[in-house]
């Protein structure tokens, strides 16, 4: 485990050293801009619009890392063959991906928790004052966290056996899947026949259901989340993300690196 | 001595030219564009569910965005009177549907379709239609039965379901008690100034948009006007009584003791009789024009 976070620590110092805090920047500017306009163009919805704009803002930042340095996460150390350094060391490949996950993920978290420190900012501004109910803003961006730990691991599964274009691909449709499970749950079963409806419903179980982490909507309007579902989406997220990294493992395990 | 670069020379003198250049011609481009085109408003997606899934997790974003784009497209139509708002219903379908919570939408949305144009569409039953949307999404706020309360009242001239509307609302938590009061006094009286003056009134306290509060000061001092204007027409009319023919002028009531001074409307001016002998703003008040324009579309 002391192996997998060693690799893990050096995944964040390559993650900062690659420049990919550098979007809170932009994060920063476009949430500085939307606090001065929205003020001047709509009514009524400063605070709803800034809390929408600066979670969407976060999730589509970090789904873009995770799921792009999720992928280069194994196929970067191929092609620049440090892989093969390292492997030769006392590391095991399942301690390789798992330090790999977990330096993204550490990598993921502290991009958000800057991006939630100037949401929170941004608020500040606006309301000039935080209130109880805000906490819940916290929340919303803990559940974006959760997802993006998620799709990290499902690209990393996808790199462990295709190439990066396949990857991404693949990372991508499985988190669009993801957020229509509940429509796929809620297909009329009287049409179909009573295996594929069985199927459906399986599917729906078995595939990543995003839109579990969404709740922006409630964020926007102060409406606050149960504290059970925090813990059940926490655990959602460390049941599949540790079946998916499993997988990830015996693929990995398994590829011949000649 | 080193040689100077002379495309550089060249790059600086072409840089400021070039984009002057560029400039001037798009200014023209502009001008052309601006006399061949005509406005186009257009709600490409009509289906609010349709918008709804396209946006992924990211609907409440969007609804704000559409909400936003409502704001301008009214303001825009606004600022140039007209009274054609024709995609303000779609707009508010599709902004409500990505997020049934977004009360601002319905509150406002509901002002805009339900006014007499040019300050609204002129479609109070869409506005009753967008209010009991908002209701069934957002059950215990009761701010959206007074909207009810009001849309019924004042353009629907439903007393009877504007004091019902009233009386709903005043059952939800945290609702004010002169919605209960209000109910029973529409129940009873119909349209009155008292409780037009009230709801104006409420609007305009309560409202933190400016344009809003514009406009509800405009209904407050356009009734407070009408008002004014019954009452001189009484006092008028007791002075026929009196002398035998109606004054033509307000100093003759304050000659013959009725007034103690010559009336002015909400803006300071004096308030004069028409040919027909009523009371009337004057002439040279800024609500007069105002005045003319909300009757010329009830």
């Amino acid at each position: 485990m002391r192996r997998a976070g060693v690799v893990a620590l050096n995944t964040f110092r390559e993650a900062v050293r690659d420049r990919v805090l550098y979007n809170l920047v932009f994060f920063a500017l476009l949430m500085m801009a939307a606090a001065i306009a929205v003020g001047q163009i709509s009514i009524g919805i400063e605070q709803t619009v800034i809390v929408s704009l600066g979670l969407s803002a976060i999730s589509v930042i970090g789904l873009l890392i995770s799921v792009f340095l999720g992928v280069a996460l194994v196929s970067k150390e191929m092609d620049k063959r440090t892989l093969y350094a390292l492997l030769a060391k006392p590391v095991r490949r399942w301690e390789f991906l798992l330090g790999k996950f977990a330096g993204l993920v550490l990598t993921l978290a502290v991009n958000t928790a800057a991006m939630a420190l100037g949401l929170l900012l941004v608020l500040i501004y606006v309301k000039h004052s935080l209130e109880r109910s805000d906490a819940v803003v916290l929340v919303a961006v803990y559940f974006i966290l959760l997802k993006l730990a998620l799709i990290v691991a499902l690209a990393l599964l996808f790199s462990c056996f295709t190439t990066p274009l396949l990857a991404i691909l693949f990372t991508v449709g499985l988190y669009i899947v993801g957020l229509y499970v509940q429509e796929l749950r809620n297909l009329p079963v009287e049409v179909m026949s009573p295996a594929m409806a069985a199927f459906t419903k399986w599917l729906s179980y078995l595939l990543p259901n995003f839109e579990n982490f969404n709740v922006m909507a409630m964020a926007a309007h102060g409406r606050a989340v149960p504290g059970a579902l925090i813990l059940q989406n926490t655990l959602y997220t460390v049941v599949y993300c540790t079946i998916v990294l499993t997988a990830a493992a015996a693929v990995f395990s398994r590829r011949n690196l000649k | 001595m080193k040689s100077q670069n002379p495309i550089a020379w060249v790059l600086l003198l072409v840089l400021p030219l070039g984009f002057a250049g560029v400039w001037r011609l798009q200014h023209g481009i502009d001008a052309q564009r601006a006399s061949l085109s005509q406005e186009r408003d257009d709600v490409l997606l009509r289906s609010g569910k349709l918008v709804k899934v396209m946006s992924l997790e990211y609907a409440p974003l969007l609804a704000d965005i559409y909400w936003t784009r409502v704001v301008q497209y009214y303001g825009n139509k606004h600022v140039r009177g007209q009274a054609n708002l024709e995609l303000l219903w779609p707009l508010l379908d599709i902004t409500t549907t990505l997020d049934p919570n977004l009360l601002i939408s319905y509150r406002f949305g509901a002002m805009f379709l339900s006014q007499a144009a040019p300050a609204g569409a002129g479609r109070p039953d869409l506005a009753v239609q967008l209010i009991q949307r908002g209701i069934q999404a957002n059950p215990d706020y009761w701010r959206l039965y007074e909207d009810l309360g009001f849309v019924y009242y004042f353009d629907l001239k439903n007393y009877q379901k504007a004091s019902e509307a009233f009386l709903e609302g005043s059952k939800r938590p945290n609702a004010q008690l002169w919605m209960k009061i209000m109910a029973a006094k529409v129940a009873a009286e119909g349209e009155s100034f008292e409780t037009s003056a009230f709801l104006w009134k409420d609007i305009y306290e309560s409202t933190p948009d400016p344009s809003v509060k514009k406009n509800a000061l405009l209904h407050l001092q356009l009734l407070k006007v009408k008002e004014d204007c019954r009452q001189l027409d009484l006092l008028a009319d007791e002075y026929a009584k009196r002398f035998g023919k109606r004054p033509a002028r307000m100093s003759e009531m304050v000659q013959a003791g009725l007034l103690r001074g010559i009336p002015g409307d909400p803006l300071g001016f004096a308030y004069i009789f028409g040919e027909d002998g009523k009371a009337e703003l004057n002439l040279d008040s800024p609500l007069l024009e105002q005045q003319l324009l909300l009757e010329r579309f009830k």
